[in-house]
């Protein structure tokens, strides 16, 4: 067989592009390409948290160094503070001065410490050490972590007036954040 | 095309499947209803906390089931399971207060709702698409090699030799009618008329 090219043939075809294929191919790869562009500053470990603009779930727990159990109902009408922390927790640490400092700050808000997962005697030799303006709740079986959708400590709730979570913040707080949350949290009270 | 019309169908049942679970969430947001299922206990009761268990994503860990990992969390999440199976809740009811707390992540095994449903008939969509695709591209090809058929017994359109044509020199010519027979067993090199209706 001669190779010679035959005149009039292929060569000019093969640079055009089916409009079909390159529609169906944009079709798949923009929208795959979108979600990527979408999510690439998006933390995968981040969830926010469904409780958000929900009732606080109920609790009663005993608090650190004993006494009657504590429950969320008896602060309704003021705003809440929940922070789930451990001794264990080295940025707990951090934010235990700050959380003090604004409990005696904001003498309106009632702070609240829950203890996950840790040892009742470890708690208190810290909370001796370390002093504290507010109570830290026991929870040895896990139950308020659980039903507040605790991931790992610090994570801290903002409840309203209302007995509603309006914020969840995870991760050791400064006083400033601790202000601007506590700001929010009461401008959605009712 | 019936596997279309059952693609096409589940797709437009999809809405209001979708809408049965979301509307009955907030309903239960405040707490658990009352248990719908009969209290267990003994081996029924453990075999039905490692199953629920099983569905069940560990906060704290890398993708591991609460009834798989040791963790304390995964513990009392467990022991909660159990504590809500003899009290009588069924499956359902103690996956969805987990879900009220953590949200969807907690299931691992996602339920057919919303954007889920992407996952389960994406697949199914891109199966049929693409076999439409390539049913139509057969189709086409096929109608194209028959035209090309049909073409090339009335009058060569190209300039291309079919295997009509002869060439001119009478020598040369009888040289290629004589391969033809010998090659296609043709007698006398002369091809057999084209099928006229085209499958």
């Amino acid at each position: 067989m001669a190779t010679a090219p035959i005149p009039g043939a292929a060569p000019a075809r093969a640079s055009r592009i089916n409009p079909w294929v390159l529609a169906a191919g944009l079709a798949v790869v923009v929208p795959l390409l979108a979600v990527l562009v979408l999510n690439l500053g998006r933390d995968p470990h981040s969830i926010r948290s469904p409780l958000i603009g929900r009732p606080a779930p109920a609790f009663s727990l005993a608090p650190v160094g004993g006494g009657p159990p504590i429950g969320l109902e008896s602060f309704r009408g003021r705003p809440v503070v929940i922070n789930f922390w451990a001794t264990w927790c080295v940025p707990c640490f951090e934010e235990h001065a700050a959380l003090t400092a604004a409990a005696r700050t904001f003498r309106e808000v009632q702070f609240l410490g829950v203890v996950y997962e840790d040892e009742e005697a470890r708690t208190r030799a810290f909370l001796a050490e370390r002093g504290s303006s507010y109570p830290s709740l026991l929870d040895p079986e896990g139950r308020a972590a659980i039903a507040f959708g605790v991931f790992g400590v610090p994570e801290t709730f903002f409840i309203d007036g209302a007995g509603r979570i309006v914020e969840k913040y995870v991760g050791p707080l400064d006083r400033g954040t601790i202000a601007t949350l506590i700001a929010r949290t009461k401008g959605g009270a009712p | 095309m019936k596997r279309l019309a059952f693609a096409l169908l589940v797709l437009a049942a999809a809405p209001s499947l979708a809408a049965a679970p979301a509307s009955r969430a907030p309903a239960a947001a405040g707490g658990m209803d009352a248990p719908r299922s009969q209290p267990l206990s003994g081996g029924e009761l453990d075999a039905r906390t490692n199953e629920i268990g099983a569905l069940l994503r560990c906060p704290v860990c890398q993708g591991l089931s609460v009834a798989d990992s040791p963790s304390s969390m995964a513990r009392n999440m467990k022991a909660e399971v159990r504590e809500k199976l003899a009290a009588g809740y069924d499956r359902e009811q103690i996956l969805a207060s987990f879900e009220r707390s953590y949200g969807e992540f907690v299931r691992l095994d996602p339920p057919l709702r919303g954007v889920n449903w992407l996952v389960w008939l994406g697949p199914l969509a891109g199966l049929v698409a693409g076999g439409a695709v390539v049913a139509w591209a057969l189709k086409r090809s096929s109608r194209k090699a028959g035209a090309a058929e049909a073409a090339g017994s009335a009058s060569a359109p190209s300039d291309l030799p079919s295997r009509d044509t002869l060439p001119t020199d009478a020598r040369l010519a009888a040289a290629v009618r004589r391969a033809r027979e010998l090659a296609y067993g043709w007698p006398d090199g002369i091809p057999p008329k084209p099928r006229s209706s085209v499958s």
